[in-house]
């Protein structure tokens, strides 16, 4: 089974508390910021090294960004993708519309029966990507997917619905998926991995390779500033040592009547 | 603008929470606009709903189908994509919902419009309409216009809008569709629940609850001293789960389970949206996060911002010392 797998590079704010907005207030300061493969994308490459072990054909993993993005493609080839494609084009600025155009494109270059996404991004998380991709190319999908099954020629797969409900779908391929946590547990990558991930060429394609120009990608959703949240109730912070911090904490929850 | 169209979405044969905090905002923004507020309803029961719409909106939509069971996006787009085509209201809104994942990226694709997900605010400014989301991990809000769009597809953040009063009897109009093709690539097989355990976080009156920053699974053993001496018991943050760390039934938020325990306490939780709109019911909310700008120091009344593995085992020993000089 031919598989296609996108993915993409993100800040990790997941513990940063110095984000500043740059002063266009279009962008975030992102300087000091770490940058790693989205949360969800690692659950993507599992899924696929996992049916393109059971079920055999090519993994081919997806980006688009600059020269930087390939360090999640390196590690999509650690991980077990036979070939990887960055197109070279900042598209932070614009919205899933756009990048799903430039998606489109690629994948109608390549071999697939199951396209997989992330369903959403640590940065933006609109979840748009995926599906908006599947009704560019005319196929099927089905997004927030938790489990999955693989024949030849259909998919089984079990998406989240809110309140712990999932429903369950059969979808013939050829088929797009968005892959939601927990399906699986990425593996650890082995230096034998990386050091065959190093040798690997990648593919760097441009906007022309794929008939395309900046002007297609005029988004329809414009960006108008950025800022920080309002702040909500702020909870009143105990101070010191762990030892002192906690006496106070235990003494407030013996005063509440909790114990 | 002619009208604003909300999307109602039916969950077990009753409307969905999200679809009435919509329809308020719905109605609001139809109000300042003096447009009409039309909601549309699809299934094979759909009555009692459309009575229900009618409290706010001005005409309700109602689509007769028994094709619509399990929530296959494909059906529901070609019914949405036609009435949004012969309507054509200037907003659509939907809730946030994982049904609304499903179907309004492809709408979107398939009408040409745009579409911006999950937004916290919808107003009005000069007479256009902006919205506002929720960026990286909460602490950045981003507001967005829409170039020269004649329709534009949003969402809303579930549990974002305030629930106002309805109080209008608008029209019922029956709409008839006839589907074009059958749909038989994708085949709905059923809903699953999610397996009931040994434990009811929903009936604990204290939880001790963990996330991402507890780090190991073997500091699980901590959360659980302290959940003891405190006669609560463990919940969890959706990573922990995804880790295989603890059973889904011990998950609170949104894909989880909803909770109002007497206390919550939060260790490494970052806060993310998802996870508070399962535990803001909770009466009192104690976070320990060693990220000072973690969101869940918005909601809670105390906070701690240190490494929890250091504050923790103090904590239980404080309260074991307290507690033995009462008993």
């Amino acid at each position: 089974m031919d598989i296609v797998a996108c993915i993409k590079r993100v800040p990790d704010t997941s513990e940063a508390d110095i984000i500043k907005i740059s002063p266009s207030q279009k962008d975030i300061e992102k300087d000091r910021l770490v940058f790693k493969i989205n949360d969800w994308d690692e659950y993507v490459l599992e899924a696929a090294v996992q049916l393109k072990e059971k079920l055999g054909g090519t993994l081919t993993a997806v980006t688009v960004g600059p020269k930087d993005w390939d360090e999640v493609l390196r590690r999509a080839l650690a991980m077990g993708a036979d070939s990887a494609i960055r197109v070279d084009q900042d598209v932070s600025a614009e919205d899933p519309y756009a990048v799903a155009i430039i998606l489109e494109k690629v994948i109608r270059k390549l071999s697939y029966a199951l396209v997989l996404f992330g369903a959403q991004s640590e940065d933006f998380g609109s979840g748009q990507l995926g599906a908006m991709v599947a009704e560019m190319l005319g196929i099927p999908h089905a997004t927030l997917v938790t489990g999955l099954e693989a024949e030849e020629k259909k998919v089984h797969v079990k998406r989240e619905l809110e309140a712990g409900t999932l429903q369950s779908y059969t979808i013939e391929l050829p088929a797009l998926l968005t892959i939601h946590t927990g399906i699986n547990q990425p593996r650890y990558i082995s230096l034998g991995g990386i050091r065959r991930a190093m040798q690997k060429e990648l593919q760097v394609m441009s906007l022309s390779d794929l008939d395309l120009s900046l002007e297609a990608l005029t988004p329809m959703v414009r960006l108008e500033k950025l800022e920080l949240p309002p702040k909500g109730k702020q909870a009143e912070l105990i101070t010191g040592a762990p030892e002192e911090a906690a006496g106070q904490l235990a003494k407030i929850l013996k005063d509440a009547g909790i114990f | 603008m002619s009208s604003i169209l909300v999307v109602a979405e039916r969950r077990d044969h009753a409307l969905a929470d999200v679809s009435y905090q919509v329809l308020s905002k719905g109605r609001q923004l139809a109000d300042q606009a003096r447009v009409e507020l039309l909601a549309v309803v699809a299934g094979s029961d759909v009555n009692a709903h459309a009575k229900e719409l009618a409290r706010w909106a001005d005409r309700v939509l109602t689509v007769k189908s028994d094709r619509l069971e399990g929530l296959l996006a494909e059906p529901y787009q070609r019914i949405i994509a036609d009435l949004i085509r012969k309507r054509k209201p200037g907003i659509v809104l939907m809730g946030h919902s994982s049904f609304a994942m499903d179907l309004t990226p492809s709408l979107s694709v398939e009408l040409g419009i745009p579409l911006v997900t999950d937004c916290v605010d919808i107003f009005w400014q000069n007479g256009d309409v902006l919205v506002t989301r929720s960026i990286y991990n909460g602490k950045v809000n981003a507001t967005y216009s829409f170039a020269q769009s004649e329709i534009v597809l949003i969402t809303g953040r579930v549990g974002e809008f305030s629930v106002e009063e309805g109080r209008r009897q608008g029209q019922v109009e029956e709409i008839e569709f006839a589907f074009e093709e059958e749909f038989d690539y994708k085949k709905f097989e059923g809903y699953l629940e999610a397996e009931a355990g040994g434990v009811d976080i929903t009936q604990a009156e204290v939880l001790v609850s963990v996330g991402r920053g507890i780090k190991d699974k073997k500091n699980l053993e901590m959360a659980e001293e302290l959940a003891r001496v405190l006669g609560g018991v463990v919940s969890c943050s959706r990573p922990i789960v995804d880790y295989g760390w603890l059973p889904s039934e011990r998950q609170v938020g949104l894909s989880g389970k909803t909770v109002q325990p007497k206390l919550y306490l939060g260790l490494g939780i970052s806060g993310a949206f998802q996870h508070l709109v399962g535990m803001k019911g909770a009466r009192m909310t104690i976070a320990i996060n060693k990220d000072a700008k973690a969101p869940i120091f918005n909601v809670a009344d105390y906070g701690i911002v240190d490494d929890l593995l250091k504050v923790v085992p103090a904590l239980v020993d404080k309260i074991s010392e307290l507690k033995g000089k009462t008993e």
